[in-house]
């Protein structure tokens, strides 16, 4: 067997894969973030930035063929590991429970148990939200003539859009407080020395996405007076 | 009884020069004829796996066979303390010889002194050998191999891996089992029980097991059978031994020609946790180190039901530093067994059977501190509270000696070949290294010795130096012998009783316990014959073995191992019974010293005692006089 | 100690299944009388007892060293992988954990890489296959050097035998949703890859017993640790870490190639 072939076949290269994906994709989340605090620093900021990304076509057709193509595989790879690893066990327990201290029943309360819930929920708001900002489906009308941040305030004030986008937020948020430990530790980046800060770190990225990302709507709703630029 | 001097085939020349000169004079199978033999292998702990990767790793054809489901369980692997070698690290003066003569002392010179010098010999190449496979051996901080002392030596010969040595060796010795099943010249058989040897005109040249996945009745030929199949000591039911541990093959070949020797030589620990009531079904070893330690002492008031933190100083009776002050707590196995069940069978015994000794820590812990105890012993602290949940760092241990090795085994010559020509036994099922009692850390170095520095060579010759005709699974020995394994599983299986065989096994554990254990005497080794007889008789007739025979079914397998267990401890009891002496872990109490103490009798018993299986049931004694060339027996004395 | 904790009453609810190929399926037997210094496999023994008593066939369950070394025990107890207590084998875990009139509920070890071979009894020899892999050293007897001729330090060799202390009974499989072996395979990898003697098949190594272990059908490793929760030797994930080091360091930094997977096969 080719030695790529190999590697991108067994379990241990595709989850490699998918960790360097995912590790890509929560940088990008960072950056997104940072992006989006624009709006707190004010309309014109925002704008500004909006304007910067949008000026330098080469630049954001390369990020967007990153970012499609890191998304693509690590669903496609999440899809397919799963379908395996159902299939690892036809026959299931009666019973299950856990033995890990940090652990509470049921197991679904725990990150890891859902990452495929927390990606698919994550994956059906990125679709609203691609055709929302990107392509403005159905919004033609509405968001005509309006600068980047005036956009935003609109979309956001959509009860909809704003419940989407809120749940949106929280499952890619529990989704990274697995993942980017969990990452770490599919790179092979763990040891006692730092594997404990790594774990507190991955929380607390969690929980800064689900509250970053899901303080826009909420704003939005509550304090419609700060989303209006 | 016949007195045949059995022919032990030790090489010419001086001792330190004999398995150099034998090695010189063997016969050699030529490189590209090896893959022209098969070898069988039954059993795969370190005899068994060592023997049958390094046979393989030559070029011969492999077939290795063990019971569990798979190899790397056998139960070397629950060995705990460490192995022996003569490398003389710590610069403390170790040699072979030192190490030769500490042993065939610690077997009370009831062993055969070539065996045991070229088990020192070659236990230095056994270090490097499993240090090249992996094992990870403890270190110094320098990064060089740390050693530790143990019983019966003045000098730290005792490599270890933390308290797991047996599990590292044995991973090893698997290790290199499975690279050769990986390279095609060993096939693996688990899960198979050897039920009968296949000798084809005198010479051993197959067996038959049973799958016990399947049920089914297997025969395998070959030009040599190694038993590596461990030892019997399950014949007394409870032991420290795997449950699964059995007399079978070695009694199957017992019965097609192969003599038994010495089977009464038993060793029973003393540090091991005490039986807590009739549903216990294995005793665990307390590694003997805690003896450095612990002080040993029951009330000196029969019948004192105090707790023990509530009995003063000078109510305790520390019986082993009274009766032994210059070894105390120390001294051999043998020794403090037999004194714990002296102070037990005169009513001092404590805990609710009065079946056990405290070994108490608490003068340790108050000159040490308990972090010292801890760092030193509490893994085994651990483990002890496990099973009693009981806090060994507040409350004594409780502790009671048990069976943990047999010493006997069948009979072999210097090459390790049985009375049947080309079959080959190894490890714990021989007879050959430890006399009548074995000293720590010696056992996992006997397996690997035999396994991958002796039986290489020795079968070679055999291979090399016979005329061995083609023979397959087709020749008539072979399907009139699995036709005789079948009728006997049938047998027992259609005697469809109302009794379980468990019941058996443990009242048969009981008689041996009871009249064949750490003290004997004529009269109950009598009537341990015939108790076991009128069981086994019982047996025959009451026993009930569930489901049939055609499919995975573990009440024939123990029924099968327990039938053979029956015959086994009458045999067990007539040896003890024919040794008129006192030795090592067979202790007569005919033959002790005023003060109790084992009396030897070298004028009379200075030889191996091997039996012969006769048509009409009845073994015949011979004998192999142990000659003493270098060494000059002598009384052991722990006063 | 009141008559009822000294003096369990359970129910056991245990599944029976003749052989691979017949469905299994659950049988309730009520015990009493048990002690509560039983291991629970003593249980067992009692409930063979008296099924055997009845006439009826026992349980089949494997065990052998009953010390919790020789990894033969296995069960899945109410859920958890040679039952609640941490660090322990089925066969050192004792009744003292139970309550009088508990139910317990004892399964298998359940993945298709382990098939039942009759009741509570599995066929583990992919592990084996695993190991005949690549999990050695490639040394003849009668080549080895002197033992001191290869210094460790120190922490090299204890953290080599906190991985080599693995018992190789599936309970990281049994434990993992995926029913993944990756705990059992990265045991062995990280052992040898620590050590010197390791080092020259190093990359030959993980790559065959990577490709074994997918090949047997085992599910893949998602980073949720019960296997390490589950171990009874304390194997930590740390080992899963290296094995995803060596792997990806053998695939991009060397030359060799993964060996075609060996076949289950009588």
């Amino acid at each position: 067997m080719n030695w790529l072939t190999g590697f991108l076949k067994s379990s241990v290269g595709r989850k490699f894969v998918m960790a360097f994906t995912g590790l890509f994709l929560c940088f990008f989340l960072v950056v997104h973030l940072a992006g989006n605090l624009m709006l707190y620093v004010g309309g014109e900021a925002y704008n500004n930035y909006a304007h910067k990304l949008h000026s330098n076509e080469e630049f954001l057709l390369i990020a967007e063929v990153l970012l499609f193509s890191a998304f693509a595989l690590n669903i496609a790879l999440a899809v397919t590991t799963t379908m395996e690893n159902l299939r690892a066990r036809k026959k299931s327990y009666k019973l299950v429970e856990t033995k890990r201290d940090d652990r509470a029943m049921p197991l679904t309360s725990s990150a890891d148990y859902t990452m495929m819930i927390t990606g698919m929920i994550g994956l059906f708001f990125l679709a609203w939200h691609i055709l929302d900002f990107k392509l403005e489906f159905g919004w033609e009308v509405l968001l005509e003539g309006q600068n980047s941040a005036q956009k935003v305030g609109i979309v956001l004030t959509n009860s909809t859009r704003a419940l989407i986008y809120i749940l949106g937020s929280v499952a890619f948020g529990i989704h990274v407080s697995h993942g980017l430990a969990s990452a770490c530790q599919t790179i092979g980046f763990n040891h006692p020395k730092y594997t404990p800060t790594v774990n507190i770190i991955s929380k607390i990225f969690g929980w800064i996405v689900a509250v970053g990302f899901s303080s826009f709507p909420i704003l939005a709703k509550f304090y419609p007076s700060l989303m209006t630029f | 009884m016949s007195q045949t001097v059995l022919n032990s085939n030790v090489p010419g020349g001086p001792l330190a020069d004999k398995w150099q000169n034998h090695k010189n004079e063997m016969k050699l199978v030529a490189p590209n004829n090896k893959r022209k033999y098969d070898i069988i292998v039954v059993g795969t702990g370190l005899a068994g796996a060592s023997a049958a990767a390094s046979l393989a790793e030559l070029g011969y054809n492999v077939k290795a066979f063990c019971y569990q489901d798979s190899p790397r369980r056998a139960h070397s692997i629950a060995a705990q303390g460490g192995i022996n070698a003569a490398k003389n690290y710590p610069n403390d003066g170790d040699s072979v010889h030192r190490l030769f003569y500490d042993t065939i002392k610690g077997g009370d010179f009831r062993s055969r002194e070539a065996n045991v010098h070229r088990l020192a010999e070659v236990s230095s190449s056994i270090i490097d050998q499993c240090v090249a496979s992996g094992v990870p051996f403890a270190r110094e901080y320098g990064g060089l191999l740390a050693n530790r002392t143990f019983g019966g030596a003045q000098v730290s010969r005792t490599f270890y891996c933390r308290g797991q040595t047996g599990q590292q060796l044995l991973l090893g010795a698997y290790s290199g089992l499975m690279r050769q099943v990986g390279a095609g010249k060993v096939k693996m058989y688990p899960r198979r029980e050897m039920l009968d040897l296949v000798n084809v005109d005198g010479v051993a040249r197959g067996i038959v097991c049973r799958n016990l996945k399947t049920g089914e009745f297997e025969t395998h030929a070959a030009h040599a059978v190694l038993l590596c199949t461990g030892g019997y000591g399950n014949v007394f039911y409870l032991s420290t031994n795997a449950k699964g541990s059995n007399v079978t093959a070695a009694w199957r070949c017992h019965k097609r020609g192969a003599y038994f020797a010495n089977p009464c030589y038993t060793q029973i620990h003393p540090t091991c946790i005490p039986v807590k009531g009739d549903y216990q079904s294995k005793l665990t070893l307390m590694s003997e180190s805690l003896r450095n330690d612990g002080r040993v002492w029951v009330p000196k008031e029969s019948g004192d039901s105090r707790s023990p933190d509530q009995i003063p100083e000078d109510a305790r009776d520390y019986y082993l530093e009274r009766r032994y002050p210059a070894f105390g707590n120390m001294v051999p196995r043998d020794v403090a067994s037999r004194a714990a069940k002296e102070r037990c069978d005169a009513g001092f015994g404590t805990g609710e059977t009065g079946m056990s000794v405290y070994l108490d820590f608490q003068r340790a812990i108050q000159e040490q501190g308990e972090d010292a105890i801890r760092s030193k012993y509490g893994n085994l602290f651990h483990m002890y509270q496990k099973i009693t949940d009981e806090n060994p760092y507040k409350t004594p241990m409780r502790i009671y000696p048990a069976v943990h090795y047999t010493m006997g085994g069948l009979w072999v010559d210097y090459n390790l070949e049985s009375t049947v020509p080309g079959l080959f036994v190894l490890g714990e099922e021989n007879f050959s290294d430890h006399g009548a009692n074995r000293l720590g850390a010696s056992a996992l170095m006997q397996g690997l010795a035999d396994g991958y520095f002796v039986a290489p060579y020795t079968v070679g010759h055999h291979l090399a130096s016979r005329t061995l005709k083609p023979v397959t699974t087709a020749h008539p020995n072979f399907d009139q012998t699995r036709q005789e394994a079948k009728e006997r599983v049938e047998k027992l299986i259609g005697v469809n009783g109302k009794r379980s065989v468990e019941s058996f096994h443990r009242e048969l554990g009981q008689i041996m316990w009871d009249n064949c254990g750490m003290a004997r005497n004529a009269d109950s080794l009598r009537a341990a014959a015939d108790q076991i007889h009128t069981l086994r008789d019982q047996f025959w007739k009451q026993v009930f073995v569930p489901g049939s025979g055609a499919s995975f079914n573990q009440q024939v397998e123990l029924a099968g191992r327990v039938a053979d267990f029956m015959e086994f401890g009458e045999l067990f009891a007539r040896d003890a019974l024919a040794r008129e002496e006192s030795c090592g872990g067979h202790f007569r109490e005919e033959h002790a010293t005023e003060d109790g103490e084992a009396k030897r009798d070298d004028e009379h018993f200075q030889h191996v005692a091997a039996w012969e299986h006769t048509p009409d049931g009845d073994d015949v004694r011979h004998k192999e006089d142990l000659k003493f060339e270098t060494v000059t027996p002598s009384t052991r004395s722990y006063k | 100690m009141s008559d009822t904790d000294d003096n369990l009453t359970l129910t056991l609810r245990v599944w029976r299944q003749d052989d691979s190929e017949t469905r299994g399926k659950f049988a309730d037997y009520k015990i009493s009388r048990i002690s509560p210094h039983m291991s629970f496999l003593e249980m067992l023994d009692i409930l063979n007892e008296q099924l055997i008593a009845q006439g009826d066939e026992p349980v089949a369950f494997d065990h052998d060293c009953r010390e919790g070394i020789c990894g033969t025990c296995s069960l899945m107890i109410n859920g958890q992988a040679h039952g609640p207590d941490k660090e322990t084998t089925t066969c050192q875990l004792h009744m003292r954990r139970f309550k009088n009139g508990d139910k317990i509920v004892i399964e298998p070890w359940r993945a298709n890489a382990f098939p039942v071979v009759k009741d509570l009894v599995v066929d583990r020899t992919a592990l084996d296959r695993i190991i005949e892999s690549g999990g050695y050293v490639s040394v003849n007897t009668g080549q080895a050097q002197d033992a001191n001729c290869l210094p460790i330090p120190r922490q090299d060799q204890s953290s080599a035998m906190d991985a080599a202390a693995c018992i190789g009974c599936g309970a990281c499989v049994a434990a993992c949703k995926n029913a993944s072996a990756m705990l059992f395979t990265s045991a062995k990898v990280s052992h040898l890859a620590q050590l010197p003697q390791g080092d020259p098949e190093r990359p030959q190594r993980v790559l065959n017993m990577v490709a074994q272990m997918d090949a047997e059908g085992f599910g893949g490793c998602s980073n949720t640790y019960e296997c390490e929760a589950a171990c009874p030797a304390g194997v930590s994930i740390e080992h899963i870490a290296r094995l995803n080091r060596e792997y990806v360091k053998a695939s991009f930094c060397s030359s060799a190639t993964a060996a075609e997977p060996i076949q289950a096969g009588e």
